[in-house]
């Protein structure tokens, strides 16, 4: 364990550490463009230049500890080169951050202010190159804004492997630019490279010019697209910045999903289905309880659906995996005696979607099949003969195989035309209208929060479950 | 390319596994050097010979000033374009050669003889201005003695 002194300060650095890890691991904050810990070293940006007490000036993220090192992150020299390379990186950067969409999370902006504050010092022309290029369906690149700093490039070499961009030409003609026979497209990943570029040269096209980044919050919460369960921060309007004149809509409606880093379980990454979760819960969603397809006030359909319960022989439930471990705790408790309950799989693999690789995509695509296997069984190709009630709860139940003549009690969340076909129909929320957790394939626990009001008529799962145990009153 | 993949076969053994990357300079070289430049071809054949991505091979291509994606004529004039040869008035020397050629840098004359080019630096500041004419230096360059130069070459 060598010892070494950053500022003056003497610290423990593990052997085989870089100068800037042991920095970082101290505590000491290093501005970095091209160094990411998920990456490999690059070393182009030296914006993390430090100085070596007798031997000058390096880069901290290609410069490995050794005993007794006095380094200084601070003094006047580093403060002067730092001042001297932000001027070459914008250089030929545009400053258009008026019109950026990542403005306001933008590392060059930030340092700019904390290590620089002046304008540029050149007079010549910058130079222009491509706008608005396409590299895939989903992402921009803006070749001016970008510092080559390479991350993208890496990324897709190292952690994705798709190997879908790279750079061409050199010195300040230099582009990123996607390979013809390996489209970006093609990449599950490729919009973690968004999240990764410092700079506003990689841009989210479904995110593109919808909103200033500081009018949104981040609501941490669980990727409910596969079994791995990625944390995710769900990002919406602050409610101190909710829109009274335009659509209010927005602020219901998720801005923007982005990775939540959670080296138990996803590491700094999600797939780009993650992205797409306003896809799945920005669906039109059901609102009324509906006897046999006619909306009826809520207690109304309560007191039908225990009449139901009460009055069956062989009750059977089909449990969603889409469920929380609260909700499936609830149903347990509630109605676990009452139910021969099964679990059933709420979402299926989509054509063209990849099923399962070796950095985070699972299979099976949905989040709590763990939590809801340790309760019950899967359910049976052919359900038993005799069942007279079925409750489902949740998507993905083929009615065409419920046992014929069974009554039906139906628990969803979207418009559907099955709604309409069941006895009962009761409207739940879903997971961004509700607090819960995950369990994800490998047993890790993972919380998500509220961040959205229900609409009006629609419940949680976990509180139907308990009025639906109180017993039916009897009519006279 | 075919006529090297014996040599290249060589090449690899000597260098350690996972190391393919590193063959592109190598390959490429001896692939301009035969047939004159780098065609398109070569480029989805190379990389599917090294097993890298066919970006590697473009990238270094598009890097290196000294590799050419177009066949050049007899006598290659490459001027070196950056500082210290620059101070010494190479971008004067650049505008002679395309008066006294009739082309731009980058293009051959109708003929055949001459391609011109400006190239970054070719590691001669000492005797700047410079130029490679096909592998040879020239050096310590005025407008006289690039004509004179150029009286030599047929």
């Amino acid at each position: 364990m060598p010892e070494i002194l950053i500022n003056g300060q003497k610290f423990e650095a593990e052997a085989g550490q870089t100068v800037l890890e042991a920095a970082r691991a101290a505590g000491i904050f290093v501005p970095t463009f091209c160094w990411h810990p998920q990456l490999s070293t690059a070393g182009n940006c030296r914006m993390c230049l430090v100085e070596v007490e007798g031997r000058g000036l390096d880069i901290a993220c290609n410069m490995p500890v050794s005993a007794g090192m006095r380094v200084l992150t601070d003094s006047p020299e580093v403060r002067a080169h730092r001042r001297a390379i932000l001027q070459f990186i914008t250089l030929n950067h545009p400053v258009d951050c008026g019109i950026c969409d990542k403005a306001g999370e933008c590392s060059l902006q930030d340092y700019h202010y904390a290590y620089n504050g002046e304008a540029s010092i050149s007079a010549e022309p910058k130079v222009r190159s491509t706008k608005y290029y396409n590299l895939s369906s989903r992402i921009l690149l803006d070749n001016e804004r970008c510092i080559l700093c390479l991350r993208c490039t890496r990324f897709t070499h190292e952690i994705s492997k798709s190997m879908a961009l790279g750079v061409e030409s050199r010195g300040d003609v230099s582009v990123i630019r996607p390979v013809a026979d390996r489209p970006l497209g093609d990449d599950p990943y490729s919009d973690n490279i968004v999240d990764l570029c410092p700079v506003g040269a990689l841009q989210s096209r479904q995110f593109l010019h919808k909103t200033r980044v500081w009018y949104l919050e981040p609501t941490p919460s669980v990727c409910p697209g596969c079994a791995r369960g990625c944390s995710v921060n769900i990002w919406h309007r602050k409610p101190e910045w909710h829109v009274k004149t335009l659509d209010p809509a927005q602020n219901q409606s998720i801005a923007r999903v982005t990775p939540l880093e959670n080296p138990a379980v996803n590491g700094p990454w999600i797939c780009n289905k993650g992205r797409d979760l306003a896809r799945i819960f920005e669906r039109r969603r059901a609102t009324e309880p509906m006897l046999q397809g006619s909306p009826v006030a809520l207690e109304t359909a309560l007191e039908r659906a225990r009449e139901l319960i009460g009055a069956a022989r062989h009750p059977l439930a089909l449990v969603s995996n889409w469920g929380s471990n609260e909700e499936l705790d609830a149903f347990q408790r509630s109605l676990g005696a009452v139910f021969t309950a099964y679990v059933k799989s709420d979402s299926v693999p989509q054509p063209g979607e990849r099923l399962e690789d070796e950095l985070l995509i699972r299979a099976d695509k949905n989040p709590n099949s763990a939590a809801a296997r340790a309760l019950y069984a899967d359910a049976p190709a052919r359900l038993p003969e005799g069942t007279d009630l079925v409750l489902v709860w949740g998507e993905g139940c083929d009615f065409g195989a419920l046992p014929r003549g069974a009554r039906l009690i139906f628990l969803n969340a979207y418009l559907a035309p099955e709604n309409g076909h069941a006895d009962v129909f009761l409207p739940t929320s879903v997971q961004t209208e509700r607090d819960g957790h995950y369990t994800n394939f490998q047993g890790v626990i993972s919380g998500f929060h509220a961040c959205f009001a229900k609409p009006s008529g629609a419940l949680d799962a976990e509180a139907l479950f308990r009025s639906l145990a109180a017993p039916a009153r009897v009519h006279a | 390319m075919k006529s090297l993949l014996k040599e290249f076969e060589a090449l690899r053994a000597r260098f350690p596994a996972g190391f393919e990357s590193s063959l592109v300079l190598p390959c490429l070289r001896r692939i301009q050097e035969e047939r004159g430049y780098v065609a398109d071809g070569d480029i989805e054949e190379l990389a599917a010979f090294l097993g890298v991505p066919a970006i590697q091979v473009e990238e270094v291509l598009s890097f290196y000033t000294q590799f050419r994606r177009r066949p050049v004529g007899r006598w290659h004039l490459q001027v070196c374009r950056n500082v210290s040869c620059s101070m010494r008035g190479a971008e004067g020397l650049v505008g002679h050669l395309e008066r006294r050629l009739g082309v731009a840098p980058g293009a051959t004359t109708p003929d055949g003889r001459f391609t011109l080019s400006t190239v970054e630096c070719l590691g001669s500041c000492g005797t700047a201005p410079a130029l490679m004419l096909n592998d040879r230096y020239v050096e310590n360059l005025t407008p006289e003695s690039v004509d004179a130069l150029l009286q030599e070459l047929d």
